[in-house]
């Protein structure tokens, strides 16, 4: 078969009313919408529709158990990795140079168009079912029954690492200083218990990619973003059944200038 | 053309001083300016002399000396070198508006590269770090 390069530069937009509806209606069902009509109708030109309302959140009460039932949502698209979460992180909870409670991943998608580029925050997914309090030996970590933070109990930490194995998520790591594991517990200690409403990084995130926020409220804002008509949102490594309390979504296109501003947090 | 050779590395010269320590440089930089990586407010954004001039073809009097300094870095120093400023259209936000070409409120990541870009660009030796700023050891995959 000959492939012919189109030179889209020079197609000439024709008229829209060539495409039929039901061709229309099959764009709409998967969230696009027609804006352009080329070559007799074999090139569209479509756009996103992704509606903004919010779900009903009947169905997903029971999905989270706490009272409050902490949370960070990760826009994606909007990290740009200026650390500033990694630098407030390690000035608020004494994490010493060798280690992290959060980090940042890097993706390059070198054939994309535009954007190569991705950053791709991780932390502890405070998971409901976490396998690294079952690891254990001395529940020296253990899920806190009110609001659902993973934590350490340093001092009955033996260093055994066991933890370390058994977190998919890899967001532990051994403070010899402490002698003890350490990792994110949202900030438990140092701000959330001191009355403050957010952990340090996203309190510090310039462009709304870390929001977090109360599950259990359907009138918080990090419940409002995770359950949105047509909002594709994700946890990391779901066959690992240890449903994390860390969602991502995309957010391509930022409204950053009112939404990085969390609800009264600030 | 020894004296052509000459001429060429005197400019070099003249232009690395002209334009300070923190700009990396393309191989052919006597048509452009280089890649000029921002460090403020943020760590760090890049923009591509040759993806504006050479890829696109956009002339150099359309910024200079209106909408950006000859200067490079220069504009960082104001305090409105914001991306509130660049929604209002100011800056780079002048042509990146969504209408002249795509919008500073999205793909973000285009052009900002980040602390890791910026540790990298200055790994490969593209970059002179600040003065006396570490750059940590290159994270291997997984950690």
């Amino acid at each position: 078969m000959k492939l012919t390069n189109i030179d889209l530069e020079k197609l000439i937009p024709e008229n829209l009313i060539s495409v039929t509806k039901m061709e229309r209606r099959a764009f709409l069902k998967i969230g696009l919408v027609i804006t352009g009509v080329f070559a007799g109708g074999r090139i569209l030109s479509v756009t996103s529709n992704v509606s903004e309302a919010f779900a009903s959140g009947k169905d997903f009460v029971d999905q989270y158990p706490y009272k409050p039932h902490y949370s960070m949502v990760i826009r994606q698209g909007l990290c740009i990795d200026c650390e500033r979460c990694l630098k407030a992180c390690k000035e608020t909870n004494s994490v010493p140079d060798y280690g992290y409670r959060t980090r940042i991943l890097t993706k390059i998608v070198t054939d994309a168009v535009g954007r190569k580029r991705e950053f791709i925050p991780i932390l502890c997914n405070h998971c409901n079912d976490a396998p690294c309090t079952r690891a254990c030996p001395t529940r020296a970590t253990y899920k806190n029954k009110e609001n659902g933070i993973v934590m350490m109990e340093s001092k009955k930490c033996i260093g055994c690492k066991m933890c370390i194995l058994a977190c998919p998520y890899e967001a532990r790591y051994f403070n010899a200083e402490r002698h003890a594991i350490d990792k994110c517990n949202f900030c438990w200690d140092t701000r959330l218990s001191k009355g403050e409403k957010l952990t340090a990084c996203s309190y510090v995130c310039p462009t709304g990619a870390r929001i977090f926020g109360d599950m259990s409220d359907p009138d918080n804002v990090a419940y409002k973003m995770v359950h949105q008509v047509e909002k594709q949102v994700w946890v990391l490594r779901p066959e690992s059944g240890t449903k994390p309390n860390v969602f991502y979504m995309k957010a391509t296109r930022s409204s950053p200038w009112d939404l990085r501003k969390q609800d009264g947090a600030r | 053309m020894k004296r052509m050779a000459l001429l060429l590395l005197a400019s070099l010269l003249a232009a690395s001083f002209l334009f300070g320590s923190l700009v990396a440089f393309a191989e052919d930089e006597e048509e452009h300016g280089g890649d000029i990586i921002y460090t403020k407010p943020l760590k760090a954004v890049i923009f591509s002399h040759k993806a504006h001039t050479e890829d696109i073809g956009l002339e150099c009097d359309w910024c200079h000396e209106e909408t950006f300094e000859m200067e490079a870095l220069h504009m960082q120093e104001n305090t409105d070198f914001t991306m509130d400023s660049l929604c209002n259209e100011n800056y780079c936000g002048t042509c990146h508006n969504g209408d002249i070409s795509f919008s500073t409120t999205t793909q973000c990541a285009r052009c900002h590269i980040g602390v890791k870009g910026y540790n990298d660009l200055v790994r490969q030796g593209k970059l002179e770090p600040a003065e006396g700023e570490e750059i940590p050891e290159e994270q291997k995959p997984g950690h």
